[in-house]
């Protein structure tokens, strides 16, 4: 029996640490979060961008890091259409960065930013395809051929979206049943842009639209390039704005201000952006 | 339990500590109780009062509804045809190697299934080990059906073999030899005595493994990517869902979870006549 009362006493004492645990986190987090509000200096900044910026966003984080001593920049990086669902479920997060207008708009329209955005960088559509080229890729209007195993990203996505606009503007000069064409090769869509560009650089599928900012220095050696027409083309608007629910608003307008600096704009250019204005 | 530890054993000399740590008990399952059908409540809450009911009838939610149910149950044909003589082996002979083998059967169970989606993607991909072969010969399995029940055998094998082993296992063997001695063949024996009396347990194992191939995500979502009626199941169709449309992602999930509720039901149903034969 006493062996008995030990187990239960040893239960009950480790669910009551547990418990503890949990309390002692729940302190600990929210303590981070009104020292953010408070001095300049400390904080943590949490910035939710379009998956296409991870890797100027990425370099632009520890530039922030490294002028703000004492300062921790959180980024996380999905379709702009899933961020905007996280904000609108209540997502702590004190800066928002679309890949276009659209999911901006509505995030504006529920009251959701603070201030006005600003578009702070654009970006253009280019097709990629593996390295070997399986599918024989040659120029844009090959995508349509049979048999090729187009990847896009999901529905409302913006580069699906730009996408979509493209092939609608090329049925005009390629004929009318191209969109159809395209989108009948389409075998998968991904949750993001940078996940159907990977579908490429793994080499399963033969094509995908991205940005010609997915184009980067570690995928150049598996992947090509075919460039759209700029005449069919979608110039793609990325709009940044601070969130109303900010944390930390001192820290996300210094954010705003170095993504739209000079500093901040070599930055984007540097992986392929091309400035605002 | 209380009331029987009180006819076997002496009387307690420390009734607090008991008192206590069954109130704490009693707290905790209270504590997980809540914690588990909180969700579940704000499901059917959201439903109620949303006009989800339609959105579970939207060509979304059919197409992965039916792609789920036919994946699955190839997945459990081939479990059946294939796991269950494996696990009578893994049972009943003990060759050299099969510690090794019976780790290896339970592997799947402990890898997140967005490693073994990686994992399959690198071994059946265009450019896997074993894919860059099958191309060759014209068979690419990525972006397909089969990969879905591929993805969805390799994590949901060890629910069902490991449950099955354990039932051939509890078989009583002198059983078997009777009938032996009583001149049936060795293949009648396994069908007509060994099955049947391992079936609760063939069962309740098969379900379980069901339940886990309809859960399948990861693995699907790196492996066998996401199109409509192809490879999107309901996981899938929930996560494409939530970045557009949340009522649908809302009534996908009722769906499944009407469909688990079954799966439990059944399961605890078939155990507790297990343990009562």
């Amino acid at each position: 029996m006493n062996r008995q009362v030990h187990l239960c006493l040893l239960g009950a004492s480790m669910s009551l640490i547990a418990l503890a645990g949990l309390t002692g986190c729940g302190q600990g987090s929210s303590n981070s979060g009104s020292g953010g509000g408070g001095e300049k200096q400390r904080g943590t900044l949490t910035i939710l961008a379009a998956s296409s910026l991870i890797d100027a966003f990425g370099e632009l984080g520890k530039t922030f890091e490294k002028q703000n001593e004492g300062v921790t920049v959180k980024q996380s990086f999905e379709s702009s259409s899933t961020l905007l669902t996280q904000i609108r479920q209540g997502a702590p997060a004190d800066v928002f960065a679309s890949a276009a207008m659209e999911e901006m708009n509505t995030a504006v329209k529920d009251g959701l930013v603070a201030g006005d955005p600003k578009v702070f960088v654009k970006n253009r559509e280019i097709i990629m395809v593996p390295n070997d080229n399986p599918a024989g890729i040659k120029e844009f209007r090959d995508v349509a051929k049979p048999d090729v195993k187009l990847v896009l990203a999901q529905k409302d996505v913006p580069a699906a979206d730009y996408a979509l606009q493209i092939l609608d503007k090329a049925n005009a000069e390629y004929g009318a049943s191209f969109e159809k064409d395209v989108l009948s090769n389409v075998v998968s869509r991904e949750s993001d842009v940078r996940a159907s560009v990977n579908r490429v650089v793994v080499g399963d599928a033969d094509a995908t639209f991205g940005y010609a900012s997915d184009y980067t220095i570690d995928i150049r050696d598996k992947v090509k390039v075919v460039p759209i027409p700029p005449d069919l083309n979608i110039i793609a608007t990325y709009p940044i704005a601070a969130l109303e629910d900010a944390k930390s608003p001192e820290l996300a307008k210094k954010w705003v201000e170095l993504v739209t600096s000079k500093e901040g704009q070599r930055v984007l250019e540097k992986w392929n952006f091309e400035p605002a204005a | 339990m209380k009331e029987r530890s009180k006819e076997v054993l002496p009387p307690r000399t420390f009734p607090w500590s008991d008192t206590l740590a069954s109130g704490l008990a009693v707290v905790a399952l209270a504590l997980l109780a809540g914690f588990v059908s909180l969700p579940l409540l704000s499901l059917m809450v959201w439903t109620v009062s949303e006009d989800s009911w339609r959105a579970m009838a939207s060509p979304v939610a059919v197409d992965a509804l039916l792609l789920s149910v036919r994946t699955t149950a190839m997945t459990m044909a081939v479990l059946l045809l294939v796991g269950t003589p494996a696990a009578y082996v893994l049972a009943r002979v003990d060759f050299r190697g099969s510690r090794v083998v019976n780790t290896l059967i339970d592997i799947p169970v402990v890898l997140p299934p967005s490693a073994a989606g990686i994992a399959l993607l690198l071994a059946f991909g265009r450019l896997g080990l074993v894919g860059r072969y099958l191309d060759v010969f014209g068979v690419t399995l990525s972006f397909t059906t089969a990969a879905v029940v591929m993805a969805e055998i390799f994590v949901a094998a060890p629910f069902y073999v490991r449950q099955a082993a354990t039932g051939f296992g509890a078989v009583d063997r002198t059983v078997e030899e009777a009938a032996l001695v009583d001149g049936a063949s060795r293949s009648a024996v396994f069908f007509k005595v060994t099955v049947p009396l391992a079936l609760p347990a063939l069962v309740a194992g098969a379900l379980t493994a069901w339940a886990r191939a309809l859960g399948e995500f990861g693995a699907t979502v790196i492996f066998a990517g996401s199109f409509r009626g192809i490879t999107q199941t309901i996981p899938l169709a929930i996560f494409a869902e939530f970045q557009s449309d949340i009522d649908a992602a809302v009534a996908l999930s009722v769906l499944v979870l009407g469909f688990a509720f079954v799966v439990i039901l059944a399961v605890r149903y078939l155990t507790a006549r297990t343990n009562g034969t």
